[in-house]
């Protein structure tokens, strides 16, 4: 499975569920899979989708919120794992899209591979769901679907060479439609 | 800034419908922070790229915030300021402790200290420097500039030793 199917899968099962998407090709899969008001593309500022989604997620309480990180992004937030657990919003699922590299900058190794995110998000508080196969992921979404807990699932996800096209929206109007569209 | 108007500061905001205070402590403005925690509206982050991150995901949801650190931080957050928050015009006041405004304060800050007015500048991040006697003014500035839905700074100046 590739991080475009991975997103595609859980965006399309989602309604109208407000999802903060982590820079570079994260952001750009899901826009060109499943665009939506209520998705909050990052262009820059690495490492903070987890932390929007936190703040989106202590004041959208009816709401559940999901974030689409990636292995690279988490590693340099690493913080946010901790103060998300100290917070514990009930209505969070973070997901983390982990290929071990950084593939938008040529491929470069991220230490996921050696360290388990998995392990620090459940030190953290987070039950944690690890998958990937297609089958699984949507097994796991349907599992989640009533539970009300802090929620991670890291999706192993392989390098491709398929690259989504940038997000064509400008930063105020990706800003503006997503605040109309969650309050 | 004395505690007195530090604590004032905190009140003022939060009487006026600031909603979230998030930020990193810093020992300028301790007083500041000391108050939001008796009142319970502090939320403490690792980092301050982290309290803006937050910060900006409460705006989306239409609530408002106050982001407080100290200018060590502040200096870790440029990136972070030029493409989210002025990238997608988020409205947010930072509240940022002035290190190295005084020549011989600790030698780790007197560099920052020092370019930090023309760091602001280049910027283009509006910004007040607030004194004890005009602290309510720069307050009503700041929050003129947040209902226009601009992000801004409000500067304390670090004049004492420990």
């Amino acid at each position: 499975m590739i991080r475009r199917e991975a997103i595609e899968i859980i965006a399309k099962t989602l309604k109208n569920n407000p999802i903060v998407s982590a820079d570079g090709y994260t952001s750009r899969d899901l826009f060109e899979t499943c665009d939506k008001p209520s998705n909050f593309y990052m262009i820059g500022s690495m490492g903070l989708a987890s932390s929007i989604s936190l703040g989106v997620a202590i004041k959208k309480t009816k709401k559940r919120v999901f974030v689409f990180d990636g292995d690279g992004n988490i590693l340099m937030n690493l913080g946010s794992l901790a103060t998300i657990g100290k917070i514990s919003p009930k209505n969070l699922v973070h997901v983390v899209f982990d290929n071990s590299i950084h593939e938008s900058t040529g491929g470069q190794p991220t230490h996921s591979s050696i360290i388990k995110i998995e392990k620090i998000a459940q030190t953290c508080g987070y039950t944690v769901y690890k998958t990937n196969s297609k089958v699984k992921l949507k097994n796991i979404l349907k599992k989640i679907e009533k539970s009300h807990t802090l929620i991670m699932i890291l999706v192993k996800v392989e390098a491709s060479k398929i690259i989504s096209s940038r997000v064509i929206h400008s930063p105020t109007k990706i800003k503006n439609r997503f605040l109309n569209s969650i309050n | 800034m004395n505690e007195k108007i530090q604590r004032k500061v905190f009140q003022y905001f939060y009487k006026n419908k600031i909603e979230n205070f998030v930020g990193v402590p810093d020992s300028t403005i301790k007083y500041f922070i000391d108050e939001g925690l008796r009142n319970k509206k502090i939320l403490i982050a690792t980092r301050e790229e982290e309290a803006i991150g937050i910060a900006t995901g409460m705006s989306l949801a239409k609530s408002t915030s106050l982001v407080f650190m100290q200018n060590a931080g502040f200096g870790n957050s440029i990136s972070t300021i030029t493409s989210l928050v002025q990238l997608y015009k988020i409205p947010l006041i930072f509240l940022i402790g002035w290190r190295g405004y005084l020549s011989d304060d600790a030698p780790e800050h007197i560099k920052f200290g020092k370019i930090q007015p023309e760091l602001i500048k280049s910027l283009g991040l509006k910004s007040k420097v607030m004194s004890d006697s005009d602290w309510q003014k720069s307050c009503e500035w700041a929050l003129t500039q947040l209902n226009a839905g601009e992000p801004c700074s409000l500067i304390i100046k670090r004049e004492f030793y420990d």
